[in-house]
């Protein structure tokens, strides 16, 4: 499979090239008083800096930059908590940050990133609703919690402030987005599991987990204690004191009558509780399932009556860029929703904002198993060359619209964050 | 003494005084300053607050977790204390080379070599529930199913601790063991006592020198650990130091320092009167 | 002790052998799992079994960079290495005479060895950033470890010198030597194996420290805090292979330092010394 990929890549190098070219002409002519070819030149000696968790900093993108585009990617990959650690506190160590939307919501106000000029976004127009609006479609509803359009704009170039509304100047480029949900040991389990409800039901007593971030953890947590019908909520995505007290409570009685098996923090600690039969059904990440899957154990990503708890990344810029630097990261960005990436993402599972562009990237088979939920007519094979799935499957919860569609909410950080927080630690330490 | 004698052994600590100054005391000064200093999402701030030290004091989940903590220190002590003494008696006193003696240290000192955070992922395949340890038990008989206790519980923190820190009481009591002067055992013998009776009367009190020492470093270590109480407890319960490293990974800078502030005099505390007992330059 | 083993010593060699495979124990799953097969995971059951995950261990990961990591730790191992050994060997030789202030520097160094790690880390990386210095492994987290292994080192120095035979060096000093004569030629060439115990600690403590990396070693990962970091994208046995292969890197290097201990010693045996026997 591993020559598949790289013939692939061939045959449309000479398509981007042309692409890459152009684009290149177009911001030299624009940023740089002189030739294009000087520019060309001198953008080779570029090296950007980006970190980010290790869902989207794959060596593989820093690679095709190279390639594609001339200068070097240095990648980082860290665990969430060092993400929002190094883009609040280290600003002088990165030149891209690839990060989620409410990590966004915590660090922006710190200065350490720049707001971005949609008008040389190329692709911004073909962005997907939920980063502009919030709405997929034009008639869907917003869903709770710190959805990304609600941290995606600011007023204007040093805008400290969000923006309600599309403004032309964009926190994050939106690059990367899944809808998570429960997954289950269907060979475990043994019956169908199809609401949030059922990860404190007794019957999964010691065999349940949850994630240690709280963030995510609260938001997870939420979706169960509304599916108990125990607590009803103004709004997850902005719990009050109450809420959150009363949320903890649930699952604080919960962890001591002897629930959960473990939490986990980190996606190999996931993969590994349910590859192991030490939990059979935990909030989950969607490769995570495909990891436990690829080694031959059944393992579902559930899709539940409530919805899914969905989240977001993107890619932001440093304050600290200017110049060829800054004119290299745009051209980083363009190329980023230009498909490529696209694909090679959402071959893995996730989604890309700019779907279409992706599409050029991915067989039939694979766009039509990944975004339009149809059954797979071959084996779907991740870009690493391993099989994911077996020729007939059709993908948890169905197509980019049904999915999607159905988020009920958006990790989260709260006007009362540093109360959760406490109240997660909290639960932690009972 | 003659004056350059003192010259010169100020120039010779100074390398170390540097580096101690730079690294620790300053950042220790630093740690205690920021202890007071305010902080929002994203960063800190100079000011002068009581709020850290206030939430941190009344809030019950630290001393849930003190609580946590201390019963960590108190059971990992309990077990190094009896296996490190066992093992350097034997390796004192029955172990007859030099030879031997280093080589069969090194042999225990090999499986550090192998990064701490592999080892620890590699507890889960070992207790778990298909792990080897339950697996060996259900084929030799002992059990008909998987015990569960073995793994995230408090009995694998305490087992990962044991693991990690055994050799830690080993070495400062096979030190003193080797310092025991070998004719006031024979002396012991010669006036009747039987080995028990050379060993409680004779071997143990002279070795408690080397079993404070290594009572030191157990108790801090498990004290201000964080890394092992996750991963073995499966994140399910905390320890003092996880709680810092939490507000540390929430950018809560101030509220961890004061945190750090109260682990340190904690600690402090503890070591303070158990260095009453022992002189550790005489003693090494 | 008389020549025939008794009971006693069978039960000990028994609680000893015991204890052994009780610190093998993870050595021992982790060797067996860096076998799995290729589509195994990181826990049991077996998939198969095969020498993919060494293999694969030489080439590109989807993310991370073992071997710029791995050099990293190494680099910085060393460094802290050979600054361990001559700072403790200095501040060994400062400690034998009584100079003013000696108690402060020593409480100071035991402060060193008992406060928790994660204090060290989160003070320097406060004043880093209180002073707008940027953290990088070669600096603060040099100094980081060093806190670390210094204490070690001095306590070694310690335990040496409380062994040594003062008439040695007052021979030498009759014989008209200066004191740096008597320190390069009968000193340090009687403490010198004590003194790989010392480059062994100092090495070893820097190169697997995590604690007191995690918020000094800036934008560049130590190895402790790569294989940290993939354990949130890697599920493979590639981390296990990595461990076995380390595993096996340190028996040779274990082997090679024994054979330099007897080295040493077969020259020691012309000094007719045994100090420093107590170490190694």
């Amino acid at each position: 499979m591993k020559t598949k990929v790289t013939k692939k890549g061939l045959n449309r190098r000479t398509v981007l090239k042309g692409g890459a070219v152009a684009v290149g002409a177009a911001a030299g002519s624009g940023a740089i008083t002189g030739f294009p070819t000087i520019w060309a030149q001198n953008i080779k000696d570029v090296t950007l800096r980006q970190f980010g968790t290790g869902v989207s900093n794959l060596n593989e993108v820093a690679k095709k930059v190279k390639e594609d585009l001339g200068f070097t990617l240095k990648m980082t990959a860290l665990d969430s908590d060092s993400v929002t650690q190094r883009a609040a506190t280290q600003p002088k160590s990165f030149d891209i940050a690839d990060i989620e939307y409410w990590i966004c919501k915590k660090v922006w106000g710190a200065g350490n990133l720049q707001a971005m000029d949609v008008s040389k976004i190329k692709n911004y127009d073909k962005i997907v609703g939920i980063f502009k609006s919030g709405k997929l479609t034009p008639t869907s509803t917003i869903a709770q919690g710190t959805a990304p359009h609600t941290v995606g704009f600011v007023e204007g170039p040093g805008g400290k402030r969000f923006a309600d509304k599309e403004t032309g100047w964009m926190t994050l480029i939106p690059t990367i987005y899944n809808a998570d949900t429960l997954g289950i040991r269907p060979d475990l389990i043994k019956r169908p599991i199809d609401t949030w409800a059922e990860l404190l039901n007794p019957e999964f007593k010691g065999k349940a987990s949850i994630l240690d971030i709280s963030s995510i953890g609260i938001m997870d947590a939420a979706m169960v204690c509304e599916a108990m019908g125990e607590i009803k909520y103004g709004d997850k995505g902005n719990m009050t004191k109450a809420e959150i007290d009363k949320t903890m409570q649930i699952f604080t009685e919960a962890k001591k009558a002897g629930q959960f098996r473990a939490f986990w923090k980190s996606f190999d600690e996931s993969v590994n509780l349910m590859a192991s039969g030490e939990v059979v059904i935990q909030s989950m990440w969607s490769p995570a399932i495909t990891a436990v899957r690829s080694k031959g154990i059944p393992c579902v990503y559930q899709p539940l009556k409530e919805g899914y708890r969905s989240w977001g990344g993107g890619i932001g810029l440093s304050s600290n860029l200017k110049g060829i630097e800054l004119d290299a990261a745009y051209e980083y960005i363009n190329w980023y929703l230009d498909g490529w990436v696209g694909g090679f993402l959402m071959r893995q599972g996730y989604y890309s904002a700019v779907p279409e562009t992706s599409k050029k990237f991915m067989s039939a088979d694979e766009w039509g198993f990944w975004f339009e939920g149809k059954p797979a007519a071959k084996d779907i094979v991740n870009p690493f060359g391993q099989v994911m799935e077996k020729a007939g499957t059709v993908r948890d919860g169905g197509s980019f619209y049904d999915r999607m569609g159905a988020v009920a909410c958006w990790n989260a950080v709260m006007d009362e964050n540093r109360y959760m927080v406490r109240k997660w630690n909290e639960f932690i330490a009972a | 003494m003659p004056r350059t004698d003192g010259v010169g052994a100020w120039l010779q600590i100074t390398p170390l005084m540097t580096v101690l100054t730079l690294f620790l005391v300053v950042p220790i000064v630093t740690i205690a300053v920021v202890s007071f200093w305010g902080y929002n999402e994203w960063s800190f701030f100079p000011d002068f607050t009581l709020e850290n030290y206030e939430y941190h004091l009344t809030a019950k989940v630290t001393w849930q977790t003190y609580l946590t903590t201390v019963k960590y220190v108190a059971l990992t002590w309990i077990f190094t204390v009896v296996i490190g003494f066992t093992v350097a008696y034997f390796l004192a006193f029955h172990v007859r080379s030099l030879t031997w003696q280093i080589a069969l240290f090194l042999v225990c000192t090999i499986p550090f070599w192998t990064s701490n955070i592999i080892r620890m992922i590699s507890w889960i395949p070992f207790l778990g529930r298909e792990g080897l340890a339950n697996n060996a038990l259900i084929a030799v008989g002992a059990i008909d199913k998987p015990l569960e206790f073995l793994l995230f519980s408090d009995f694998a923190v305490i087992l990962a601790f044991v693991h990690l820190y055994a050799l830690f009481m080993v070495v400062p009591i096979f030190n003193t063991m080797m310092r025991i002067d070998k004719s006031l055992i024979e002396a012991a013998r010669d006036a009747g006592a039987s080995s028990f009776q050379t060993l409680t009367n004779v071997i143990i009190p002279l070795s408690k020198p080397g079993i404070m020492i290594g009572s030191i470093f157990v108790v801090t270590l498990v004290m201000g650990d964080f890394i092992t109480v996750r991963f073995m407890s499966g994140s399910q319960s905390a320890s003092v130091g996880r709680l810092i490293q939490n507000e540390i990974s929430l950018l809560q800078y101030p509220a961890a320092a004061a945190s750090a502030v109260v682990l340190l005099i904690t600690v402090l505390l503890m070591i303070g009167i158990m260095m009453r007992f022992v002189n550790i330059r005489k003693e090494l | 002790m008389g020549d025939k083993r008794g009971r006693g010593f069978y039960f000990l060699a028994a609680f000893f052998t015991l204890f052994v495979l009780f610190l093998y124990g993870p050595v021992i799953t982790i060797g067996i799992l860096s076998f799995q097969g290729p589509k195994g995971g990181l826990t049991f059951p077996m998939n198969g079994v095969s020498v993919h995950w060494f293999w694969n261990l030489f080439e590109q990961q989807a993310v991370g960079d073992f071997w710029g990591s791995f050099s990293r730790s190494l680099v910085l191992g060393l460094i802290v290495m050979m600054l361990t050994l001559v700072i403790s060997v200095m501040a060994g030789l400062a400690f034998r005479k009584n100079f003013r202030g000696s108690s402060v520097v020593f409480y100071l160094t035991i402060a060193s060895l008992i406060i928790p790690s994660i204090l060290i880390s989160l003070g320097i990386g406060l004043i880093f950033n209180i002073v707008d210095l940027d953290v990088h492994w070669s600096t603060s987290g040099l100094g980081a470890h060093l806190t670390w292994t210094l204490p070690f080192g001095l306590l070694i120095m310690f335990a040496v010198f409380n062994r040594f035979d003062k008439s040695y060096e007052e021979a030498a000093r009759d014989l008209g030597a200066t004191p740096w004569q008597t320190i390069r030629h009968v000193v340090l060439p009687i403490i010198a194996p004590s003194l790989i115990g010392v480059a062994l600690f100092g090495f070893t403590l820097s190169y697997d420290e995590f604690a007191r990396t995690l918020l000094t070693a800036g934008s560049d990962n130590t190895l402790p805090l790569e294989i940290f970091g993939m354990t949130t994208n890697v599920t493979t046995p590639v981390l296990y292979a990595l461990g076995t292969l380390t595993t096996t890197f340190s028996f040779v290097i274990i082997a090679l330092c024994l054979g330099g201990v007897a080295l040493l010693r077969r020259r020691r045996a012309k000094f007719g010394s045994d100090a420093g026997d107590g170490m190694a």
